[in-house]
């Protein structure tokens, strides 16, 4: 932590409350988007936090089963009979 | 039953979809049989609803079709509390493990490990929220919709089940920062 000093002009408070808001790229205000960014940059300890919510959901999206082939079949066959019933 | 247009609404919008609607009716409902029937009933409801849709957002329009589909489910069933935790959706695929990065990877796995294991420990209101935003893909909006919670929740559940999850992996001494480089993958 830098103090009394605020990289991209904001708190290492408000980029924590933001975080993970940032990680999932719902942020929505462009500037803020900017800002988080460039803070994650230059202070370390905020940038570690970053890695750390990034490692933790990429190993939670691995966690994404494939879907059984033959499930994924019917609904396609079952999609395919939708249409068929049109006289 | 179905214009020419609408065969190809159909056709353009929903299939693509497909994957999604299992992934997200399978983290609502927890087992496949039930996932299956509720993407059925979302896809017949959709293919009789394709014509009065404009052609915006089809995810969004698919996941309030399956929501709906699902409070009908659930009135029509007694209201099932008991959930299988245990029920995984299918096959994990395969890791092949071979020389070089194996370091790396069995440092994968142990962080992989004590993610799981934090997960199984969340509330399953936590779970369904990283089942859908995490594994799923959707947006908060998307996920706030077919929950019917605000999206306020939404970011309450997700980011508290994160932090859960991060505590966690600090308490069995994880530092999932150098731990894992996602651009690795
Ligand atoms: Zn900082």
């Amino acid at each position: 932590m830098i103090f009394g000093k605020k990289p991209g002009g904001i708190s290492c408070r408000q980029v924590a409350k933001d975080l993970q808001t940032f990680l999932d790229e719902e942020t929505d205000d462009e500037s803020r988007r900017h800002r988080i960014a460039e803070h994650l940059e230059a202070c370390r300890d905020c940038g570690l936090e970053a890695d750390t919510y990034r490692a933790i959901k990429g190993a939670l999206a691995q966690r994404a089963p494939e879907i059984d082939p033959a499930t994924m079949e019917r609904l396609r066959a079952f999609s395919a009979d939708l249409s068929d019933d049109t006289p | 039953m179905q214009t020419g247009a609408g065969e190809q609404a159909f056709q353009n919008y929903v299939l693509p979809e497909l994957d999604v609607l299992y992934r997200v009716a399978f983290s609502i409902t927890r087992n496949n049989a039930d996932a299956e029937d509720l993407v059925q009933d979302t896809l017949l409801r959709a293919y009789r609803a394709i014509d009065r849709f404009d052609g915006r957002h089809p995810r969004a329009w698919l996941l309030t079709i399956m929501r709906n589909a699902q409070i009908n489910r659930v009135r029509r069933k007694r209201p099932e509390l008991l959930r299988d935790p245990d029920t995984t959706m299918g096959r994990v695929a395969d890791e092949s493990a071979d020389g070089e990065g194996a370091d790396r990877r069995l440092l994968d796995r142990t962080l992989d490990a004590a993610v799981e294991t934090a997960y199984l420990d969340l509330p399953e209101k936590f779970r369904e929220v990283i089942d859908l935003v995490d594994l799923s893909g959707l947006s908060y909006l998307e996920t706030a919709d077919i929950l019917d919670v605000p999206v306020g929740t939404i970011m309450s559940r997700l980011h508290r089940a994160r932090k859960r999850v991060r505590d966690h992996l600090e308490s069995v001494g994880i530092d999932a920062a150098t731990t894992a480089a996602p651009e690795d993958q």
